[in-house]
């Protein structure tokens, strides 16, 4: 049939060269063809000997045979190529071959190497080919294989060489193979001609005694590295039958597996490390990676037999005191643990090729099995009993069991660090319990606080809270607060020690200390050290602090705190500086324990840092919203309802609510400023709360609070200024004695010389500056700078207002105006230290003005002109109102025409 | 498509012009024919579909191939030499099937590599690897037809070549 003849090619092609023989590379035959892509697909089927043969049938053939990616790919289910290296090996040649071509043209060396070498650098294959097809025909070229740029292959070394010759080799021979392009087919060639005669032996042996392998080979190290490479080899074996030879393979592996096993476990019977156990482990390893050892060694390992010798978990609880926990037993317990861990550890070194891996493992399942078994139940009892025991013991052991594992001496060789495998052991103790005991924490601590507040009100309203004694301002606010934050600060700085107690007692053991000191510094020494002070945040005087024994800040800070309550003793009744000391101990321990978990890092340390901002978020609420304000709110109530007229005692230069309400805005400045030191510490410093995220809940309600304490300070600052007035207001109206400044003429003319020291303020005057410095320095430091300002300003505006009303209740004679113009002066005086720029213009004014009374009444034309001038008194006062403070003197009817005809004289002699 | 109203009837035409009705699941075994059904949409159901490259017999025994394998669940073509690995072994429905004449057996590779019937292909393939199986290279040639262009030397090469490869 005509279509039989697809390829119209010549019946025959003369066989003279090689050249035209490749020329025409098709298949001639007379009946069907087959397309070169279905014999491509036909030789993926055959063995290799056959496709071996195959090549051998013609040219064309050839080519297909030995095309590199057919040997490539079985080299890469073997995974024995490597892509990287076939590339870089190639580039190499390639620059290689140019220099030499380069260098072979330079020295006008011979032309037909050169020019061979210039056509072939950019296809491999084709220099392969042209290079065989050299060989072939000029078999002895040494000079040009040097230059070629190829690492010379032995190829017919290794075939000259029996696989029986030199066994050793045989055992590297997958080692050795090297990825290069072109070469693959040779490669492989190696490998297979040193594996198959095995393989296939193994595969038709009928016992286990019978294959060549192990007559070969005699010890079971060479043994199991031949069958080891034999599993890579069976690997690109996919020819007919081959899954019945790989079934055979792993089978004679699992027999020879069983047997070197059951010597592994005899060497560990009778524990002979450097022995048996070593030298199977070995070739265990080298058989399969030596799972089945491991899973052995860690199987039958004695330590999970006696764990009852390691600690019963209730000592914890049995040798405490009711609803307390010690954690001394679990400590031994761990301790005990990390004896034996460590001294497995040097075993597994000596007896594993692996040591790491196998440590790791043998590791999980103390884990699983002993460590777990003491944690859960000792976590489930006391969760049952209290739950404050609970939370100590949940943090406590997982401390501890930090602790443990990063002081495991682990074998190197881990490709994970020791702290993620501590994460990682810890997660998997702790995970079970977290959920409970993160909700556990923050629910103690909400409840606590709010136990706490109340408690504290309630005890409050039991006593009379109308006895209210209360403290004179005097001392240096500032000083005392910076003290006392710099302490408030160290302690704060100061890690949780959850059980100091328990940590405390293990430093006389002696044999702790001897044979673990790691372990035991771990524990004491704290990471107090490493935590990064938080620069600028505080005053400088902490800094001289920090180094101190961390026990000395907690009395310091007691003592402080006792000192601090006793001066504040005046705002008792308001809100307490212990409640809130202590709302943040109790919010540091917990959150210190919270924080522990952070550390594992994934969900249950994003949950554990979330629960962390929600105790601080608590401990704000309690503190803000129960606490603050509700006394801001009373001390408001007090202030308005002050009377100044109802008040009995005006001795005290002092306005008691007043002086109640800046002690309250002081230490409500030092609360937000623990707050705020205790933020940055506790959350912001181990990177708990974000500083910069503004959506960070603990950030907004820290900021809240401060706002919440702003508007607080500011309406009862409101409510002070007015009250302030009011006395300032009584006391003009009652200390003032008509003498002040209209003293009887005769008084002054009798006493004016002996009286001299007299010349000064009047007492009203000295009480009133008192009265208002007092309360204005109180405030110095204890608020904003900006809020500080607007109330000094309206202290100051409202106290010249008051100033200017009671002048122009008095009469002031020319002798009295001394006594005015001192006065004037003092409270200018006063006014200078407040800083006001604005503020000085009025009380300067207010200075001149007293002047007009200093006149005497002979010069009323001059006085005329004073009163005119309203540049003199700066814009203050106009001309009528100067006139209407003349009139406030004692002679104004006398001097009345004269100052009236020197002011409006010239209208009147105009009329 | 209107699959409800019984299997649809694909007409094909062989080369020598034998017209052959084929239900159309067991048509689409062929991947050519599969996509140009779907190329060309209702309208082609009706019309014949030439077959050019095929005769009548064995356009035939491709079919009954197809029948016999139209519920195979279409072939996964995810890693090729996995999927080699575990096709290596012929099933015995096909061992019979193709134990056709040489030409017969090149006839039907060839019609399944232009139909793009890849399953059939492949049972070919390995028909015709175990032919090659055990034979030496001078029978290998007369099999398949293959005019030697290389000189004895150039043979020999090729074998010690290739040594490591020979059965022990």
């Amino acid at each position: 049939m005509a279509t039989y003849n697809r390829t119209p090619q010549p019946a025959a092609l003369p066989k003279t060269s090689i050249l035209s023989a490749l020329r025409a590379t098709s298949m001639i035959e007379s009946k069907t063809a087959l397309p070169a892509e279905v014999i491509v697909s036909i030789l993926d089927y055959l063995s290799v000997p056959d496709l071996m043969r195959f090549a051998r049938t013609s040219s064309r053939m050839r080519e297909m045979v030995y095309d590199d990616t057919r040997w490539v790919a079985r080299l890469k289910n073997m995974g024995l190529w490597n892509d990287l290296e076939a590339k870089r090996r190639f580039e190499e040649a390639v620059r290689r071959k140019r220099d030499a071509a380069v260098r072979t043209a330079a020295n006008g060396g011979s032309v037909s190497s050169a020019d061979k070498e210039g056509i072939t650098t950019i296809f491999d294959a084709a220099i392969e080919e042209e290079r065989r097809l050299a060989a072939a025909t000029q078999p002895p070229r040494q000079p040009d294989a040097t230059t070629d740029g190829f690492e010379t292959l032995s190829l017919s070394q290794s075939q000259s060489k029996s696989p029986m010759e030199d066994p050793t080799a045989l055992l590297n021979i997958l080692k050795n193979v090297r990825s290069v392009r072109g070469h693959a087919r040779q490669e492989f060639g190696k490998v297979y001609g040193a594996l198959a005669p095995f393989y296939f032996d193994l595969a038709q042996a009928k016992t286990h005694t019978e294959p060549v392998v192990f007559k070969v080979f005699r010890d079971p190290e060479k043994q199991a590295q031949m069958l080891s490479n034999l599993q890579v080899f069976s690997k690109c074996d996919w020819t007919d039958g081959w899954s019945q030879r790989v079934e055979k393979l792993s089978s004679m592996v699992t027999i020879f597996e069983g047997a070197v096993l059951r010597e592994f476990e005899q060497g560990y019977e009778f524990w002979d490390v450097d022995g048996r156990m070593r030298r199977y482990a070995h070739v265990l390893y080298s058989l399969n990676g030596g799972s089945a050892a491991t899973d052995l060694f860690i199987q039958k390992h004695p330590i999970f037999n006696d764990r009852e010798a390691l600690g019963n978990p209730i000592d914890c609880i049995s040798q405490a005191s009711p609803d307390d926990i010690t954690l001394e037993p679990s400590r031994a317990f761990f301790e005990l643990l990390l004896r034996k861990l460590n001294e497995q550890s040097s075993n597994i070194r000596r007896i594993f090729p692996q040591p790491a891996a196998v440590f790791w493992a043998f590791v999980d399942k103390v884990r699983e099995d002993i460590i777990m078994e003491y944690a859960t139940p000792l976590l489930d009892v006391t969760h049952d009993r209290h739950t404050a025991v609970y939370l100590k013991a949940m943090s406590g052991l997982f401390e501890q069991c930090m602790q443990f594992v990063q002081s495991l001496e682990s074998p190197g060789g881990s490709n994970l660090s020791v702290e993620d495998h501590t994460r990682a052991i810890c997660l998997k103790v702790f995970e079970p319990h977290m959920d409970l005991y993160l909700q556990e924490e923050l629910e103690n601590f909400t409840s606590y606080a709010e136990r706490q507040v109340t408690d504290w009100e309630q005890k409050l309203s039991e006593q009379d809270a109308t006895v209210e004694s209360f403290y004179m301002g005097s001392f240096n606010r500032q000083a005392d607060k910076n003290d006392f934050l710099s302490s408030f600060k160290k302690v704060v700085m100061m890690p949780v020690s959850v059980l100091p107690s328990a940590f405390g007692s293990s430093k006389p053991t002696p044999t702790v200390t001897a044979t673990n000191p790691a372990f035991r510094s771990s524990i004491a020494g704290t990471p107090a050290s490493s935590r990064p002070q938080t620069p600028g945040l505080g005053n400088p005087s902490e800094r001289s602090g920090s180094p101190l024994p961390p026990e000395v800040p907690t009395d310091e800070l007691k003592a402080k705190a006792a000192l601090m309550a006793n001066r504040l003793e005046g705002i008792k009744s308001l809100f307490s500086i212990e409640v809130a000391l202590d709302l943040v101990h109790a919010a540091k321990e917990s959150l210190g324990r919270a924080a522990k978990f952070v550390q594992l890092g994934g969900q249950v340390g994003e949950e554990a840092r979330e629960q962390c901002e929600a105790i601080f978020v608590a401990l704000i609420k309690v503190l803000g919203q129960t606490h603050v304000k509700n006394g801001f709110g009373k001390a408001v109530n007090h202030l308005s309802r002050y009377n100044p007229r109802e008040i009995s005692d005006h001795s005290q230069t002092a306005v008691v609510p007043l002086v109640m309400f800046i002690e309250l805005v002081n230490v409500g400045d030092i609360i937000s400023q623990m707050i705020d030191v205790f933020y940055e510490q506790q959350l912001a410093a181990p990177k708990i709360a974000d500083k910069n995220d503004f959506m960070d809940p603990a950030g907004l309600a820290k900021r809240k609070f401060e706002q919440m304490l702003d508007e607080s300070v500011a309406a009862g600052l409101n409510k002070g200024i007015d009250v302030l007035m009011d006395e300032v207001e009584y006391l003009c109206a009652t200390t003032q004695l008509p003498t002040d400044y209209n003293p009887p003429p005769s008084s002054s003319h009798g006493n004016g010389l002996s009286n001299g020291s007299d010349i000064g303020p009047t007492i009203t005057a000295r009480r009133i500056t008192e009265l208002v410095s007092s309360h204005t320095k109180m405030l110095t430091g204890s608020t904003e700078k900006t809020m500080l300002d607007v109330f000094n300003g309206e202290v100051g505006l409202r106290l010249f207002t008051a100033l200017c009303k009671h002048l122009k209740r008095q009469r002031i004679s020319t002798e009295g105006a001394v006594s005015l113009i001192a006065d004037m002066t003092m409270y200018f005086e006063y006014i200078r230290t407040l800083k006001n720029q604005d503020l000085l213009v009025y009380f300067k004014a207010l200075r001149e003005l007293s002047q007009i009374y200093l006149i005497d009444a002979r010069h009323a034309k001059e006085m005329a002109t004073i009163i005119a001038d309203s540049d003199r008194f700066g814009g203050v006062f106009r001309a009528e109102e100067v006139y209407e403070y003349a009139e406030r003197r004692a002679d104004w009817y006398q001097v009345k025409r004269d100052v009236e005809r020197a002011m409006y004289g010239l209208e009147c002699q105009i009329m | 498509m209107s699959a409800e109203n019984g299997p649809t009837i694909i007409t094909l035409q062989s080369n020598d012009n034998h017209i052959i009705g084929v239900e159309r699941a067991v048509a689409e075994r062929s991947m050519l024919i599969k996509n140009m059904l779907e190329d060309l949409g209702e309208s082609a159901l009706n019309q014949t579909v030439p077959i050019p490259n095929v005769t009548e017999p064995v356009l035939r025994k491709v079919i009954e191939w197809c029948e016999h394998h139209k519920n195979d669940p279409p072939s996964t073509n995810e890693d090729e030499l996995d999927n080699r690995k575990k096709t290596t072994d012929i099933d015995e429905w096909d061992q019979k099937f193709m134990q056709v004449d040489q030409e017969m057996l090149f006839e039907i590779i060839l019609a399944s590599n232009y139909l793009d019937i890849k399953p059939l292909l492949d049972v070919g393939c390995k028909t015709v690897a175990n032919m090659i199986k055990g034979k030496s290279p001078e029978e290998i040639r007369k099999t398949f037809n293959i005019t030697n262009d290389f000189t004895p030397e150039e043979e020999e090469q090729i074998r010690r070549e290739n040594e490591w490869a020979e059965d022990r």
